[in-house]
């Protein structure tokens, strides 16, 4: 397989390669590359978080005490952000990065939002439990998720006063697309979903009294649905499984839709509804390797983030600078802005966020200055060369040591080719050039800190 | 809450967004427009109780709603025998005073929402609740009128929502030298001194460039429009909106292209034992304005410049358990400046015996209304290209 398309593939399907293994997998035909990728995540692996500090809170102790429900508030808050560098440290070191690369999709798709940091982590299973998976057990797992039950209101969808936010957000986001349904579809729908309720571990509850158990009426059929009925009713139509391969095609193709390599995937995808069928088919497809495909996607910070660190391992040794990066980015993972997620492709780019994001591989390896004020909401980082009082360094540990064997008797050609996938501007090229033949630590910052890095 | 594209109401988004020659300055319909009208917006975070900065001091509803934190008839700046400002609020009285003070009362939005994100999201994108756009109401300003970034600046390091276009963001900067310096160091310059514009496509990586390119010369044009002007001294030290005020001022003092400023108070957010934190906040937000107007008028500024005052809610009428206030709805807002065609109170306070289903203020202007006001009378632009709808017209300026 081409080296260009090996890259290629690992920068959608998961977080670029090191140089030798770029290499190594160059060796090997099409079939055997993707047939490997699939293989490496087969397993699911939690993420593990300690949540024995939830030993101190049982439920008969919170309810009647309001002091000790606002210490486990914000003692989950903490707990939050810890899972947090959990995941990024996972992203960071998984072999299966297909799975990973999917489950950051998914987080993205079934956007939701938590405080309890127990119910997040199980929200988190589900979705690499699924993210492989059919796609309907997918998203009747995710309606009984307690995270999702209480981020789009369903514990309040009771019978004679629906709530519709999950409704009208599970036809628009999750499975048909705005459009695609009626306003009489959603409170048809908000119905089915009545009674849903969470338990105190995060399990699915389910109050019959609330629920209402009346004759529904949804696209053309009728009865006492609940709501894994609905749920099996959307995947009827077709419309369902074009929403979703057009956006598996944005993530991870091209944000410019080609509506014939989509169809070829709603063929393949409509009806069976397995992912993981739909992903091998995109991946052996001869157009995901066009060349209007390659290097044409702008990393997100989490992407940038964790290719610095696949490239050269790096130990964030105070996580709160981490959260600072992330945040400074505009991506805290958990802390979606809104229901419908991260958007993406430019408007990851400010002014700011790209002059932090060129800068990054100078602080994170070089430890060069930057300066921040904390004001309480973590958004205060900027970079100055005066120094101050504020003026800090990133407390990093790089270990070169493994970035070096990574590197040993390779040239500075070999290094760019496996960092960057674009097109490289004619000027910058020759800028590059200038660089030397060696793939040295300060080579390696300038060519991290070129635009072109920013691009996978 | 949910976000949606913003429909397109005209070629223009489409066919400006890249054009071949994109890296040239985008030649708007109205040129030389920026920097002879300027709009400075500060938002106070967290949704700001307007029931006890604006106080009912003859109100029994409120007394009654509020044993333990309705601020007592004697510690306000009595106006009349209904109205007394907060006792914080004394600067502001004085622009009051002076006919520069419009209050807006009972400002908000249909099915209002009670979060602080979907909220702020919705006054940043000037959006219905069911149908929250993707570019911000100063952005679509910039995409429709816009040439440069700085265009709009908002003093921070993160660019908020509301300055954020399709095809121009606006500039987030705490102080032009330390943008300029920070792109003297670090791989910046020899990046952009090697490009080759000539092979520079409007895809992804030639956005990167180009954001690149105008970042650069947004920092030097600001670091040397200001190269001259000191920060004043005059300003209340170890305030933050106060420190972003003052840098607003030698902006504005130094005559730039920019007509919108952005900035923010954070604090508001009182759901217990309010009033001592109310008191300071406030405190700390008049005499930032009063210095900033004094500053203006110093350098002849003022009359060219409005300020508006906004928050994303304002707070229940009930005082909650922990003698604070949860989040409401409706609010006032404060617009400030020499213009003011209806200076003072622009409508009555809220009425307490009618409140919604949450006990909150109904609302009763539209803040997009106040919105296409000034986009229309003041930055003397077609409001409805920017806000794709037709809002009424108030006459408070």
């Amino acid at each position: 397989m081409k080296q260009r398309h090996v890259l290629h593939l690992y920068w959608r399907a998961g977080f670029g390669l090191k140089p030798k293994e770029l290499l190594g997998l160059s060796e090997l035909s099409k079939k055997n590359v993707v047939d490997n990728l699939f293989k490496e995540s087969q397993s699911v692996v939690p993420l593990s978080k300690d949540l024995s500090y939830l030993k101190s809170y049982p439920q008969s102790v919170l309810k009647n005490n309001k002091e000790k429900r606002k210490e486990l508030l914000n003692k989950n808050r903490k707990e939050t952000r810890i899972l947090n560098t959990i995941w990024l440290k996972r992203l960071e070191t998984t072999p299966r990065v297909l799975r990973e690369r999917m489950t950051l999709f998914w987080a993205n798709h079934f956007v939701c939002k938590d405080l309890a940091t127990n119910h997040i982590v199980k929200y988190n299973t589900t979705l690499r439990t699924h993210a492989l998976g059919n796609f309907g057990d997918f998203v009747k797992a995710i309606s009984k998720e307690a995270s999702m039950i209480k981020f789009l209101n369903l514990n309040q969808n009771k019978k004679d006063s629906p709530n519709e936010n999950f409704a009208r957000e599970l036809l628009e986001l999750f499975t048909l697309g705005e459009g695609n349904y009626t306003e009489k579809d959603i409170k048809e729908c908000a119905r089915a979903f009545t009674g849903y309720h969470y338990k105190y571990d995060g399990g699915f509850r389910y109050i019959r009294v609330r629920h209402d158990n009346g004759i529904k009426k949804f696209f053309g059929e009728e009865g006492r649905f609940n709501g894994d009925d609905i749920i099996d009713i959307i995947l009827t139509q077709k419309q369902c499984a074009r929403h979703i391969c057009e956006k598996i095609y944005g993530y991870f193709v091209n944000s410019d839709i080609n509506q014939n390599h989509v169809n070829k995937m709603v063929d393949v995808f409509y009806g069976n509804y397995n992912i993981e069928k739909l992903m091998r088919y995109v991946f052996m497809s001869d157009w995901f390797y066009d060349d209007v495909n390659i290097g044409t996607k702008i990393k997100s910070p989490i992407d940038l983030i964790i290719g610095i660190q696949r490239t050269v391992p790096v130990y964030f040794t105070k996580t709160n600078e981490l959260f600072r990066l992330q945040n400074l980015l505009d991506q805290f993972l958990l802390f979606p802005p809104n229901v419908a997620g991260w958007k993406g492709g430019k408007y990851w780019i400010t002014t700011n966020s790209l002059m932090l994001r060129i800068k990054l591989p100078s602080m994170i390896l070089k430890k060069e200055s930057y300066t921040y004020q904390y004001r309480g909401n973590l958004k205060n980082l900027r970079i100055v060369s005066v120094k101050n009082k504020y003026q800090e360094k990133l407390t990093v540990y790089v270990d070169w040591k493994s970035y070096r064997e990574s590197v040993k008797k390779l040239s500075l050609n070999t290094l760019k080719d496996t960092l960057i996938l674009c097109d490289i501007n004619r000027g910058t090229e020759r800028y590059i050039s200038s660089f030397g033949k060696r793939p040295s630590k300060k080579n390696l910052v300038k060519l991290m800190s070129l635009p072109e890095y920013q691009m996978c | 809450m949910k976000r949606r594209k913003f429909i397109k109401n005209s070629a223009l988004a489409t066919t400006m967004a890249f054009v071949p020659s994109f890296l040239k300055a985008f030649e708007g319909a109205f040129p030389n427009k920026f920097g002879h009208k300027n709009l400075v917006i500060i938002h106070l975070m967290g949704g700001n109780d307007g029931l006890n900065t604006i106080v009912p001091i003859n109100n029994d509803i409120y007394y009654n709603a509020r044993p333990k934190i309705a601020i007592k008839k004697s510690d306000t700046i009595k106006l009349n025998y209904e109205i007394g400002f907060h006792k914080s609020l004394a600067p502001l009285k004085r622009l009051y005073d002076d006919g520069y003070l419009s209050i807006i009362n009972n400002v908000g939005y249909p099915n209002p929402s009670r979060s602080h994100f979907t909220s702020t999201d919705i006054w940043h994108t000037a959006s219905d609740h069911e149908n929250i756009l993707e570019t911000g109401w100063i952005g679509r300003y910039l995409d429709n009128y816009g040439r440069k970034p700085h265009n709009a600046i908002q003093i921070d390091d993160n660019l908020a929502l509301a300055l954020r276009g399709e095809r121009l963001n606006g500039i987030a900067t705490k102080q032009a030298k330390q943008l300029y310096r920070s792109l003297q160091e670090s791989n910046f310059n020899s990046i952009l001194s090697h490009y080759d514009n000539s092979h520079l496509t409007e895809h992804n990586l030639g956005y990167l460039y180009k954001t690149m390119i105008d970042a650069k010369s947004s920092a030097r044009y600001l670091y040397e429009k200001t190269l001259d002007s000191k920060l004043s001294e005059s300003y209340p030290k170890k305030s933050s909106l106060a420190s972003q005020l003052k840098v607003v001022g030698q902006f504005i003092n130094s005559g730039i292209d920019t007509s919108v400023y952005y900035t923010t108070l954070n604090g508001f957010d009182t759901h217990a034992f309010q009033n001592n934190k109310h008191e300071n906040l406030l405190k700390v937000y008049a005499e930032a304005v009063d210095a900033f107007v004094k500053d203006l008028k110093r350098n002849n500024t003022f009359k060219d410049t409005l300020i508006l005052t906004f928050s994303e809610f304002g707070r229940r009428v009930e005082q909650n358990y922990s003698d604070g206030t949860d989040h409401g709805a409706a609010n006032n807002i404060f617009v400030i400046g020499e213009n003011l065609k209806r200076a003072g109170f622009y409508n009555q306070l809220a009425n307490l015996k009618d409140l919604d289903d949450n006990g909150d203020l109904k609302y009763e202007i539209d803040f997009r209304e106040v919105y296409a006001t000034i986009l229309n009378n003041w930055l003397e632009v077609d409001d409805r290209r920017i806000l794709n709808k037709v809002f009424s017209k108030l006459n408070f300026i």
